[in-house]
């Protein structure tokens, strides 16, 4: 059911509560004020019988021949009220009721007409049919009364549990579409948060029908398109990097194809003129291009078919130690005062500790390469718990790289080194890392030094995954 | 032929060796550079008859030479070479007035064919 429809069947639902409470207690007031009115007639009508009875009194006591036309009197009057607010009694009592008091009001009218002073007989019909008109209006008068009471009564106990049942509909209904709303509202974000960080796996497919079921499954598709546009973007620069790739090849297999054949070339026309260590040079020359040659031929396979990683649950400490052994010698040459800043008790990775170790190789060259003597270099490792990721960072004081090409620098084929770089060693590098589901980031500022650094996903199975300790060096 | 300047611009040193090699024996003086700099300053220092430049290298590129030497000093012959000839680089060249234009692996003979031509255009309209 949609959101809009609850909330107007929860109003519907509290203004029918209100609307009943009112009804009722409507009513009860008017049931109060016509017994109230009728209260008031019976009590004309009591105070009329008993001045009859008084004269009745008289006549049979002192013989007063006056006291017969005055309760005659009297009857009319009685009459005339009964007539006058016969709806109203009628409302208070009903027919019956009516008809019995008009039928004792006859009797007394007709026992009067017989009445004689000092005949005992009619003196008690008369005095009999006086006491029960005067107690029929007494127990009616008794019994509207408690009447009233107990509708007062009444009323007043439906008015609090009418009240009671809208509070707790009121609280209970708000509350039930509140929780709801925050519930919806709850998966929103967490389907926003999902599609910020780009992890699109995550969100469960949506179930419900409301408006904030319509605005996740909108969200959704949102990002069922933008992982489509993700796919094409990448397809579309996985072709690029191809075409990249290609003009690369051509150019980079290019130069010592030339230089092959053009030594070739002099080899021949100038043989006679060229003596015998000449010809030796030549062909020594003609071998390190060929060299050249292989060395891309090489990259290039590695990057055309990457090796499965051999992944293995490994402490990244002892990566970076192995791979600084390897490279310790050529820091000593290079004059590089290397600095370990190795943390302790870091979550263990799980890599291929062979390519990761290429990786981090390729950047402590590359990092040599542009450091001159006396500069420094720093390895360090870290855990970030936000990314829930293990960081390694190589940073050298050296030349930096210029804004401009930082952007191609993980492209094939792109290099600083002129000619003794195959331009390949970052792309493979970063193509490694990419496949550990891991990141590698570069900032670099011309003249003050560059910064790699590569976060590496922590080890999941934290049960098995042991403490890493940093060894020495 | 002897007294021809040639300068000879491609960060593959052995290409600058080569034509060195080869052409210094039949009366030409050869230069060679790595960058399109230091070649600049020569440039400004002595007159030269003949520039060869690759396309593509770091900093100031085979086609920026072009335009500076035809700029500059408009009577010097410019020679392309590149290992990675496009239609687009070439016409791009030609716009430019390149007096040659090689793809790599060069023939050394036709390279100094195509200097001799340039630098003898009466003998090559007889020929």
């Amino acid at each position: 059911m949609k959101l809009v429809h609850k909330i107007m069947l929860a109003n519907f639902i509290n203004i029918l509560l209100i609307a009943l409470t009112g009804f009722f207690a409507y009513r009860s007031h008017d049931q109060v004020l016509t017994k109230l009115r009728f209260v008031e007639i019976a009590n004309d009508l009591n105070s009329s019988f008993l001045e009859m009875r008084l004269a009745e009194k008289n006549f049979f006591l002192y013989g007063d021949k006056s006291a017969l036309p005055e309760i005659e009197i009297k009857i009319g009057v009685v009459s005339d009220t009964i007539e006058e607010s016969r709806a109203n009694i009628l409302r208070a009592i009903g027919q019956p009721k009516i008809e019995q008091l008009e039928s004792g009001l006859a009797n007394y009218r007709q026992a009067l007409k017989d009445a004689k002073v000092g005949d005992l007989a009619v003196q008690a019909k008369v005095r009999e049919a006086g006491q029960k008109l005067g107690e029929f209006t007494n127990y009616i008068t008794v019994s509207e009364r408690s009447e009233v009471n107990r509708i007062i009564a009444g009323s007043r106990k439906g008015l609090f549990f009418s009240l009671v049942c809208i509070l707790l509909s009121a609280v209970g209904i708000t509350h039930l579409m509140s929780s709801r709303v925050l519930k919806s509202l709850k998966r929103i974000e967490k389907v926003t948060f999902f599609i910020s960080e780009g992890d699109f796996s995550k969100i469960e497919p949506n179930t419900s029908t409301d408006e904030c079921g319509l605005a996740i499954s909108a969200l959704i598709s949102m990002a069922q398109e933008l992982r489509n546009r993700e796919e094409q973007v990448l397809e579309a620069r996985k072709l690029a990097s191809i075409g990249i790739l290609i003009a690369g090849v051509a150019h980079e297999v290019g130069n010592p194809l030339n230089n092959i054949s053009m030594m070739a070339q002099n080899f021949i026309d100038l043989y006679d003129n060229l003596g015998r260590d000449d010809h030796i040079e030549y062909m020594k020359r003609i071998e390190e291009e060929t060299e050249r040659i292989q060395r891309i031929v090489k990259d290039l396979l590695d990057f055309a078919r990457p090796k499965k990683p051999d992944l293995m649950e490994t402490c990244i400490n002892n990566v970076v130690n192995k791979s600084m052994r390897l490279v310790q010698n050529m820091i000593y040459i290079c004059n590089i005062e290397a600095e370990l800043d190795l943390k302790n008790d870091l979550p263990s990775v799980y890599i291929d500790e062979h390519q990761v170790q290429g990786v981090l190789i390729n950047l402590l060259t590359n990092a040599l390469h542009a450091s001159s003597p006396g500069d420094r270099l720093r390895i360090s490792t870290g855990f970030n718990r936000i990314t829930n990721r293990i960081e390694v960072e190589v940073e050298d004081s050296g030349k930096g790289i210029a804004p401009e090409m930082l952007p191609h620098i993980f492209d094939p084929f792109f290099t600083t080194k002129g000619a003794s770089g195959t331009g390949l060693g970052l792309f493979v590098s970063y193509g490694i890392i990419k496949n550990h589901k891991g990141e590698m980031k570069v900032r670099s500022e011309l003249g003050a030094g560059t910064c790699f650094t590569i976060e590496l996903p922590v080890y999941r199975q934290t049960e098995r995954s042991e403490q890493c300790l940093v060894s020495g060096l | 032929m002897s007294g021809f300047r040639v300068i000879v611009i491609d960060d593959e040193r052995i290409v600058g060796q080569m034509i060195k090699a080869s052409m210094e024996p039949d009366g030409y003086n050869v230069e060679t550079f790595l960058n399109a700099e230091p070649a600049f300053a020569r440039l400004r220092e002595e007159k030269f008859d003949v520039v060869i430049t690759d396309l593509k290298m770091k900093g100031i590129d085979g086609m920026d030479v072009l335009r500076t030497i035809k700029t500059a000093y408009p009577e010097v012959k410019v020679i392309m070479i590149t290992a990675f000839a496009s239609l687009d680089s070439a016409v791009e060249a030609m716009k430019s007035k390149v007096d040659g234009f090689f793809a790599k692996p060069v023939k050394i003979k036709d390279l100094k064919e195509c200097i001799y031509k340039l630098l003898n255009p009466v003998d090559a309209g007889a020929a």
